[in-house]
């Protein structure tokens, strides 16, 4: 087996290099760098992605903050509102109980006031008819003879009535 | 799942044996078919056989067989590093493969700016085959670096992308600026265009091969050493090159290692540099901006 010279120039040899180092690109280009890009590409876009979901993410937040903000102001309103009304509706309905209750007790004391009186005037009733029925006896026997009980009831009658009237005089 | 990762264990496997497999195959060939060199034996790549072929026959040589054979790795390589890459996978693998292809690109923009980006997969593939030819030393093979064909090709398929740019503008433009700054100058431009490639690919040839040269002087030398200061020993023991044990290493160190990665650079480097200089960006795009306004005033 012979070898080359140490500095030999073939034309082929040279063509032969000079293809297999374009062969080699091809191949890199297509081996390596290719899919190597790919992957970095990919992983681009889905930290692109990743970002994007954060920041889309974000501005529905705030604008759901907004928005839960505005209802909890129209809640608080609304509990503002409810109160309200149900403190006017429970002082209205107890100045009605009370004036309810008022009435009644004005129409419990007029109806006792006049039981009272009926009462009173019964006695008194009773009263002048004893008063009338014992003065009668009385003036009988004092007297010894019959009275007119006609007469004398009226006459004692009269006397009574003075006697009542002095009586609220006096008082 | 369970089947789906011994399926995808399988598959890396296989790749990284596909990965191995063509640097086995180069030291396999080259017990097989290459003799040991002896001595001061410095040579050029030993020929396997030669195709007859028009204007020259074509020897099919070791240089050939393991540039291919790189190139065989470094596809394998690449089938490895991207084998199940995903956008939410976080593995070694896929950070030192978009650490490559952002190094690259980084580079790229750096040295020929944004309209070159697509120019990353061939610095890439310089860079690959380059480093990956002269540590094959490094297996004890034959580095294709050291043939100044390998890196003559190379060379010029930078000086067609050189070419290529500088005829963006059109061939008049690109006759014209072998007269700048003067006339007078035109035979040195002449010679600097020719002596891009050349340079280039006698560069990387050049220190590649100065460092194998070095490496077959040394154990050369050291071996006359010992058996000058050893050779006493009795027996066999005389016979063993004890000063080759651990010295050619630290050469060794900066001549493969440190020499074939900074060569791959410069190449890179180099490429980058006079494929970005060599196009005249402002006249061309004031070129076109012309040709845009004269097309919208004959559609008028």
């Amino acid at each position: 087996m012979q070898n080359l010279e140490i500095i030999s120039i073939n034309f082929w040899q040279i063509f032969v290099s000079l293809l297999n180092l374009v062969l080699l690109f091809l191949i890199l280009k297509k081996l390596l760098y290719k899919p190597v890009r790919k992957a970095i590409q990919e992983r681009e876009d889905a930290l692109n992605q990743q970002y994007q979901a954060a920041s889309d993410a974000e501005a529905r937040a705030k604008a759901h903050e907004a928005e839960w903000n505005e209802t909890l102001q129209n809640a608080n309103a609304k509990a503002d509102e409810i109160i309200k009304a149900a403190q006017t509706n429970a002082s209205r309905r107890s100045e009605e109980i009370v004036n309810d209750a008022k009435g009644q007790a004005k129409g419990i004391l007029t109806q006792a006031r006049n039981e009272i009186e009926l009462e009173r005037k019964k006695s008194e009733d009773g009263i002048k008819h004893e008063i009338v029925d014992i003065s009668a006896l009385m003036a009988e026997k004092l007297l010894g003879r019959e009275i007119n009980q006609e007469d004398h009831r009226a006459w004692i009658d009269s006397f009574m009535q003075e006697i009542g009237e002095s009586d609220d005089r006096n008082q | 799942m369970q089947t789906a990762t011994r399926r995808f264990r399988a598959v890396d496997a296989l790749l990284i044996i596909l990965m191995l497999l063509p640097l086995l195959c180069g030291i396999v060939i080259k017990i097989l078919f290459v003799p040991p060199g002896e001595g001061m034996d410095i040579s050029g790549a030993a020929v396997f056989f030669t195709i007859p072929l028009p204007i020259q026959s074509m020897p099919i040589t070791e240089s050939q067989v393991n540039s291919w054979l790189v190139m065989l790795f470094v596809t394998g390589f690449c089938l490895y590093m991207t084998h199940g890459i995903r956008a939410g996978v976080k593995t070694r693998r896929q950070h030192l493969a978009e650490w490559i292809v952002e190094k690259t690109d980084g580079l790229v923009k750096d040295n020929m700016g944004e309209y070159f980006a697509g120019f990353s997969p061939l610095i890439g593939a310089v860079l690959a085959l380059s480093a990956c030819s002269s540590l094959l030393t490094l297996l004890g093979l034959f580095p294709p670096t050291s043939d100044l064909n390998i890196v003559g090709g190379w060379a010029l398929l930078v000086f067609c992308l050189i070419t290529y740019y500088k005829m963006k503008c059109g061939p008049v433009h690109y006759l014209k600026s072998f007269a700048e700054p003067v006339a007078l100058l035109t035979p040195m431009n002449v010679i600097s265009e020719i002596a891009t490639p050349v340079s280039m690919a006698f560069r990387h040839f050049g220190n590649v091969l100065s460092g194998v040269v070095i490496s077959t002087i040394l154990g050369a030398a050291l071996t006359g050493l010992t058996t000058t200061l050893l050779g006493w020993l009795p027996g066999f023991l005389g016979d063993i090159p004890f000063l080759k044990v651990g010295i050619p290493a630290v050469l060794s160190l900066y001549f493969d290692l440190f020499s074939g990665c900074l060569q791959a650079f410069i190449f890179a480097m180099l490429t980058m540099l006079y494929v970005a200089s060599a196009f005249p960006m402002e006249d061309y795009f004031q070129r076109r901006e012309l040709k845009k306004k004269t097309q919208k005033q004959s559609t008028k």
